[in-house]
């Protein structure tokens, strides 16, 4: 027996329909006007998920990036800093040699111990070089002056790394400590400092056992120092490069992240569109043929 | 036997007067062409007993039976108990259904995952700032900014705990305004055993409670959805109603057994019921919600410490997770050096680590219950829909079939009309001009 068809159920039918029909609708719209797939989790929720996952890499590698970029700062000021210590140290060399010729007079060779003198304080000026008013030479005492310009030589600071996280799980020490270069300058400790407190007091004694040290052990330690300088430059160098390379894969990575997030979670316009103009048409016709079938009745044809 | 002049008359007069109860029950069914719970009637005709012939009726000179005309038999009310078994049965999984939903999209809304107001993002925002503390440990303002980030996010955690709380509180206030003494049960369990004292005393009466069993049904339809529902006929008109997993029927004739206690009623109260008890789904939300704020402070306390970076109280961890340290107190290094950062640098790199992982469960858990709750409540839709379909098709008032009713049923009465006047035609013959030859 086929089905009795009521005008209870025809009029529930249509309504049902038309009520499903622009739910969907409005569900499309929603998506246009938003320009979100993902409204909440039970949209889909493997792909909420998945959207929280990439969500947090995105701000993990954001934060890397600022990581790196305060790092490559720090280097900056270091490497400029050595720069000037080395420059410093190279015109203090000439002076050496100058000094250590027997034909400089006595009045030449305190002209140069006092030019050196003059160096020392510029070299523990750049040692006191700062970041955003932090230290860079002092170890982790970042508010402390490492040295004391026209004061005693010790370092004030202390030998403690610094490090930033660059990468998930990836830290990597930033600061070079100053004692390492310009040393404590007492006690013998044939670095910067002390060397070349030794070469003024050589240079004002001026006695040829003087002058012969100074063309000997002075000169070797001083190219030892340039030697020391240079490899911590270099050490500057290599944490520069480590440090671009990470900002590059950084880039990288986020650029990825956000592609596949948006995927994720961004509405495919296109299709949307398309689809919205089915679900109008389909809303149009349901419309029409249900406010048709609504109407009539035997009713219409009965005299 | 000699047949009456008259029979004739009579018989059309039966049928006049068959006729004219089919069409005022025809105009019953239009006029609740539109009620709720409506079941068409119809009149059932059937020929009234044979006049008996004893002989002479037939030419073969046997007896024979002589038609007498119409009479209404009953006046039937069209509804398959069947179906209503059936769609009852499927009313209470949409109750159930429809009330998880509304309950689990609640929670859901209030995560606002994903997005930039979702605890997630939050977090990600106070790692972030221990990373920022990480690069500056000299600053006063980053150890602000982390404090101030760490009590957002602890506000939030706070809140969403606070949001399950209130949907659960919810629930159970509606399981308590239904089940109570003047709640929706304990109203139609009353109108239902008036109602059965009603139907009972037409029928001892002799007369059809056709109107009134509909009403009925209806009520047991709107318990349905509350709740499992069976129905047993009494055999008297009067039914007795087993309401959930009470002990004693709710209705039993005439007798009302309410309030009651239910624990797994099914239906609506069933899922108000799992929804706010301790051991349900919104429950269950809380206990990950606390694991996760549990698992956040303490694996952050066990880097800052001494003093704790969060305090909460144990067992009520999300509802009660705030910042136990002053911006001053924050320690970036265990050890006294400013530009120490080792403190920071641990904490940052907690990252995506087992306390991100569990919330991350938590909203996906969330997600997938929401939308298999509306999956349920689509398909039991769909199915009752399909059922209230089969019903209206049974029960339901058909206009058209009507409209062709009335023209039939008229028709009837037009002919039987006609055939009592043409009786009266040839009666007129046999009294008014038999015997009156050349006058």
């Amino acid at each position: 027996m086929s089905m009795r068809i009521t005008n209870s159920m025809v009029a529930r039918t249509v309504l049902n329909d038309l009520t499903a029909v622009s739910g969907r609708l409005t569900a499309t719209q929603r998506k246009l006007s938003s320009g979100r797939e993902l409204g909440r989790p039970s949209d889909d929720p493997f792909r909420t998920a998945r959207a929280l996952e990439l969500r947090k890499d995105l701000e993990a590698s954001r934060q890397h990036r600022d990581n790196v970029r305060e790092a490559l700062a720090w280097q900056t000021v270091s490497d400029t800093a050595l720069g000037k210590v080395t420059d410093a140290v190279q015109r203090a060399r000439e002076l050496v040699v100058q000094g250590a010729n027997d034909t400089a007079g006595a009045t030449a060779r305190g002209n140069l111990a006092q030019e050196i003198t003059a160096l020392i304080d510029s070299i523990k000026q750049e040692a006191n070089a700062s970041y955003s008013g932090r230290f860079v030479f002092s170890g982790t005492l970042t508010t402390t002056r490492p040295y004391t310009v026209g004061g005693v030589d010790t370092f004030a600071g202390n030998a403690a790394t610094i490090s930033r996280e660059i990468g998930p799980g990836v830290s990597i020490p930033i600061n070079q400590i100053g004692s390492i270069v310009l040393g404590n300058g007492a006690g013998a400790d044939t670095l910067l400092l002390d060397t070349l407190r030794d070469v003024v007091t050589h240079l004002q004694g001026g006695t040829p056992a003087d002058l012969n040290i100074l063309r000997t052990t002075d000169l070797q330690q001083l190219d030892a120092n340039l030697d020391l300088l240079s490899s911590v430059r270099a050490a500057v160098g290599a944490t520069t490069n480590r440090l671009d390379t990470a900002a590059l894969r950084l880039a990288e990575l986020e650029e990825s992240t956000l592609s596949l997030l948006s995927e994720t979670e961004d509405a495919d316009m296109a299709k949307t569109m398309v689809d919205f103009s089915m679900q109008q048409a389909v809303y149009q016709s349901a419309l029409k043929s249900g406010a048709n079938i609504v109407q009539v009745s035997l009713l219409d044809f009965l005299r | 036997m000699p047949i009456s002049s008259f029979m004739g008359l009579q018989t059309a007069l039966r049928g006049l007067l068959a006729q004219q109860r089919a069409l005022e029950v025809t105009s019953h069914n239009v006029s609740n062409a539109n009620t709720v719970g409506y079941s068409r009637q119809e009149a059932t005709m059937a020929a009234t007993p044979g006049l008996k012939v004893p002989a002479g009726a037939l030419q073969s000179g046997g007896g024979a039976m002589l038609g007498t005309g119409v009479d209404v038999e009953a006046y039937r009310r069209i509804r398959d108990t069947f179906i209503d078994l059936q769609y009852r049965a499927q009313l209470m999984t949409l109750g159930d259904a429809a009330t998880k939903t509304r309950s689990l999209d609640q929670a859901e809304l209030t995560l606002s995952e994903p997005g930039e107001n979702g605890i997630g993002h939050q977090l990600g925002q106070f790692w972030s700032a221990w990373a920022d503390l990480s690069n500056a440990p000299e600053s006063p303002a980053t150890r602000r900014a982390l404090v101030d980030q760490a009590a957002t996010l602890s506000a939030s955690l706070n809140r969403l705990s606070a949001q399950f709380s209130t949907v659960q509180t919810q629930a159970s206030a509606e399981y308590s305004a239904i089940t109570g003494a003047s709640g929706d049960v304990a109203s139609m369990a009353n109108e239902i055993a008036k109602l059965n004292a009603a139907i009972k005393d037409t029928l001892r009466g002799g007369g059809t409670a056709n109107d009134l069993m509909d009403r009925r049904d209806l009520l047991v339809d709107k318990l349905a959805k509350l709740a499992q529902v069976s129905v047993t006929d009494l055999g008297t008109g009067a039914i007795s109603l087993n309401f959930g997993d009470a002990a004693a029927p709710l209705v039993n004739d005439g007798t009302v057994t309410w309030p009651q206690v239910l624990t797994a009623p099914g239906g609506k109260l069933g899922a108000l019921l799992s929804l706010s008890s301790a051991t349900g789904t919104l429950a269950s939300y809380k206990t990950d919600l606390n694991n996760f704020a549990k698992s956040l402070a303490d694996t952050v306390n066990a880097l800052h410490a001494p003093p704790n970076f969060f305090s909460y109280t144990l067992g009520n961890e999300a509802a009660t997770l705030a910042v136990a340290v002053t911006s001053a107190a924050v320690r970036a290094s265990v050890t006294a050096a400013p530009g120490a950062n080792d403190i920071a640098l641990a904490v940052a790199a907690l990252r995506g680590g087992a306390a991100e992982a569990s919330y991350q469960t938590l909203v996906t858990r969330i997600g997938s219950d929401v939308q298999d709750a509306r999956r349920r409540e689509a398909t039991a839709e769909v199915l009752t829909n399909a059922l209230e379909d089969r019903r209206q098709s049974t029960s339901g008032v058909s206009l058209d079939e009507e409209m062709q009713n009335i023209v039939r049923f008229q028709r009837g009465y037009q002919a039987s009309a006609r055939a009592m006047s043409t009786m009266d035609e040839m009666l007129d013959v046999l009294i008014n001009r038999t015997g009156r030859v050349g006058l």
